[in-house]
């Protein structure tokens, strides 16, 4: 689609929908994206980013990352920092998949030595990590112990002996919130969420396992702090959330803020779906308590599939997790809002920054990354399509001054999954990946077709947009040869 | 065995849904099973039977509500062969996608099953609230067969045209239903039963009307097919046996969309319903003796 005349070019990756395009905005809307990026965008998603333009609070501009396409709304790859004293928190800005997110581990193994293992690799993965919309994991715990999971996050599993210390050094807030609250979430939350500790769920979720090879190696001496030191290098990187658990808590609080957002607060919305409640509200409170235990459910359970995976590339290759060098590299969030501190009109403001569909991407320097990283900025990692392949980025100082410290989170949909099972069909699919040295096994045909590469934008557009605006900086491209698809 | 008919119902969080439901339930006389994402309101009280991919609670009166706990289309298996319900409502939450159930029960379910219709709940007071129509919102209007604009005692009949009018721009092929508090006649929504209108719990005045059209004659299928596709918008659902060419089928008419499936019969007997039918009578009548 031709870029609407309302759509005015900044530079070359910043666009802007000026105030005057809607009754109601506070602040000018933004995408980031090359030329092409925006043309290929919907007008529902000029439509959500500027709705989100008119939340009470909203600091500067509402975003929308390279990646975005339209979602529950918010634009997913949407970012909206509103002030925490008088602005609102609103779970459509976090989506339902409360921390969906991405994790990364490195192996001292390169694409030559699991070549022989491949299927048997594959079947382990797809036997040890469950995957499908209703599956269930080995962990089997009682409420009250669940609620303790979701209050701690992935420091139950590491205390449960699921992990490695420093994996929890090596997660966004050390894996487990502070600001959660178990006492604010549903029972139904927690039964949703019960058996679901160790899964992948279904979706665009996935564990693939990955090669980095020289010639897509970006900033050497980066990707070496990051882990990433031999050619041909086997990493595994995989992207789930809080399954129901999650869904369960997002509808709960919007439910909640549906009753209380104009009746109490005179807060006036366009879209139901963006229901919110001011953040320093008992309501607001609630939910950001509730919320964060949903990004500790998520850590949790990517804490637990890591040592899932870690046993089966011990009973596969016959060496321990630890001689075979399985470090975790990163874990990021995708869906959640935080408390952080930005220059707002030269004074320090406390902000509660929503990122759906987005990634953090502090630079170096900043206390929030990781000591090991801290000269080079944060990993990013940015899952692609199945078939395109993926990114480890670094964040940097300039995501910091531009997006609120965010950038894009994979290479988001040109296509709804209903228009892709048309396209595409899973069983051809999977033979043609494989002609390709792509390995697949899934619990769905069709949903195999919905995550079809045709289906996404060209990753490698993605991160370029976000490099030359300054959002990240390229590392490592990383290419697949397994995939668990959820 | 005659595929079992499955309907699907979505709308927002707080439109209605559950209310539609146990409305349906009330006054089912069929075996319905009800699939949700949790038992809810639905079945308090009642004894939960885990099975492998589903868990089923019995209600009074031999209607079921299951919650699905596995895959869903292994579920759907499972519920079927346990429980051989004579009509499967799924209900969505506020939030899910259900284009993709949709999908799954016209692929890899379509020999059990066949989608008949999906009904979206659409709540007219929040419609007038929130002007900008949300994502998912949008996709629920889309895929909707058929829409209750509920809500009707918090809005006038004028703010409801508006609506309409502004939801058809979206879906200009769904049939509409005015509803207050999903009060709708099962029957009716469904096309059981039409011939007789007796029914238990009738609360609503219902304006829709029908028609029954019956021959010996074979109809070319490819005529049929083109009236199907030309039926007025006065006719939502039309049901019943037809003969076309050499072979004999089940009809499934609902607002556009239609399934034909083999079965067995000797004669041409149709049943056509909606709000107006008795308008469009004597054209569709008319046609049809020149689809033979």
């Amino acid at each position: 689609m031709p870029i609407p005349d309302f759509v005015k070019r900044i530079n070359d990756y910043v666009w802007e929908i000026p105030v005057s395009y809607k009754d109601g905005m506070r602040v000018p809307a933004r995408i980031i994206a090359s030329k092409k990026l925006v043309e290929e965008m919907d007008m529902q998603v000029y439509d959500q980013v500027t709705n989100v333009a008119t939340l009470p609070g909203l600091q500067k501009y509402a975003y929308c990352m390279p990646d975005g396409h339209s979602g529950y709304g918010f634009p997913i790859g949407g970012v909206a920092a509103m002030d925490a004293e008088t602005g609102v928190i609103s779970p459509g800005g976090v989506g339902f998949d409360i921390n969906c997110g991405m994790r990364l581990v490195t192996t001292n193994l390169n694409y030559d030595d699991i070549k022989p293992r491949m299927k048997e690799l594959l079947d382990m993965l797809f036997k040890k990590v469950p995957a499908g919309v209703g599956s269930t994991g080995f962990v089997k715990l009682t409420p009250q112990k669940f609620r303790e999971v979701v209050q701690i996050g992935a420091k139950w599993a590491i205390e449960n002996g699921y992990g490695w210390k420093e994996d929890l050094e090596r997660t966004e807030e050390e894996g487990c919130s502070k600001f959660a609250d178990q006492t604010k979430v549903s029972d139904k939350a927690i039964a949703r969420g019960l058996d679901q500790i160790g899964t992948l769920g279904s979706g665009n979720h996935y564990l693939e396992v990955q090669v980095a090879k020289p010639e897509n190696v970006f900033d050497k001496e980066i990707a070496k702090a990051y882990g990433i030191t031999q050619p041909n290098q086997v990493v595994i990187m995989f992207h789930c959330g809080s399954r129901g658990f999650g869904h369960q808590v997002a509808t709960d609080y919007l439910n909640t803020f549906l009753k209380v957002m104009e009746p109490k607060y005179g807060i006036k919305i366009l879209d139901r779906e963006l229901a919110c409640a001011p953040f320093k509200s008992p309501e607001g409170q609630d939910y950001f308590a509730a919320m964060n235990c949903g990004l500790n459910m998520s850590f949790a359970n990517r804490q637990v599939i890591l040592h899932r995976i870690r046993e089966v590339f011990e009973s596969v290759f016959k060496k321990s997790a630890e001689d075979l060098e399985m470090r975790q590299v990163y874990d990021v969030a995708h869906n959640t809002a935080k408390l952080e501190k930005y220059e707002i009109d030269g004074k320090m403001k406390e902000l509660i920054v929503h990122r759906k569909g987005a990634t953090r991407a502090f630079g170096p320097g900043n206390p929030e990354v990781p000591k090991i990283y801290r000269k080079y900025g944060q990993p990013v990692i940015l899952g692609g399509s199945m078939e395109t392949g993926s990114y480890l980025l670094a964040g940097t100082k300039g995501a910091e001054e531009l997006t609120f410290g965010s950038t894009a989170h994979g290479s988001g949909r040109t296509m709804s999954r209903t228009q892709a099972k048309r396209e595409f069909r899973g069983e051809v699919l999977q033979k043609q990946m494989e002609a390709r040295g792509i390995l697949v096994k899934t619990m769905s045909y069709p949903g195999l077709a919905e995550e079809a590469g045709g289906a996404y934008k060209d990753v490698h557009a993605v991160v370029e947009a976000c490099e030359n605006a300054g959002i990240s900086k390229r590392v490592v491209s990383l290419v697949p040869v397994l995939n668990v698809k959820g | 065995m005659t595929k079992i008919p499955i309907s699907i119902i979505t709308g927002y969080l707080g439109s209605g849904k559950t209310t539609l439901l146990k409305n349906i339930l009330k006054d089912a006389d069929k075996k319905i099973a009800v699939v949700m994402n949790e038992f809810g309101e639905i079945a308090v009280d009642s004894k939960i039977i885990k099975g492998k991919n589903i868990e089923i609670a019995e209600l009074s009166g031999g209607c079921v509500c299951c919650s699905i706990s596995g895959e869903f289309g292994l579920a759907i298996k499972e519920l079927i062969r346990k429980v051989r319900p004579e009509l499967i409502i799924l209900e969505t939450t506020g939030v899910a996608d259900p284009e993709n159930l949709v999908d799954d029960i016209q692929t890899t379910l379509s020999d059990l099953v066949f989608l008949d219709a999906a009904i979206t709940v659409v709540d007219a007071d929040g419609f007038l609230k929130f002007p900008s129509i949300g994502h998912t919102g949008r996709v629920q209007i889309e895929m909707a067969d058929i829409i209750l604009l509920n809500k009707m005692d918090l809005v006038s009949e004028s703010q409801a045209d508006e609506i309409e009018l502004k939801v058809k721009q979206i879906n200009p092929k769904a049939y509409f239903f005015r509803t207050r508090n999903c009060e709708i006649d099962f029957h009716t929504i469904f096309g059981f039963n039409v011939g007789n209108k007796q029914t238990k719990g009738h609360k609503q005045h219902i304006t829709e009307s029908w028609f029954s059209y019956e021959s010996k004659f074979r109809m070319v299928r490819s005529k049929f097919e083109t009236f199907l596709k030309a039926l007025p918008k006065e006719i939502f659902r039309a049901k019943g046996f037809v003969l076309l060419d050499e072979k004999s089928y089940l009809l499934q008419y609902v607002a556009g969309r239609y399934e034909l499936e083999p079965f067995k019969t000797d004669l041409n007997q149709i049943v056509f319903i909606g709000n107006g039918a008795d308008n469009v009578k004597d054209k569709i009548l008319r046609v049809l003796e020149h689809c033979h």
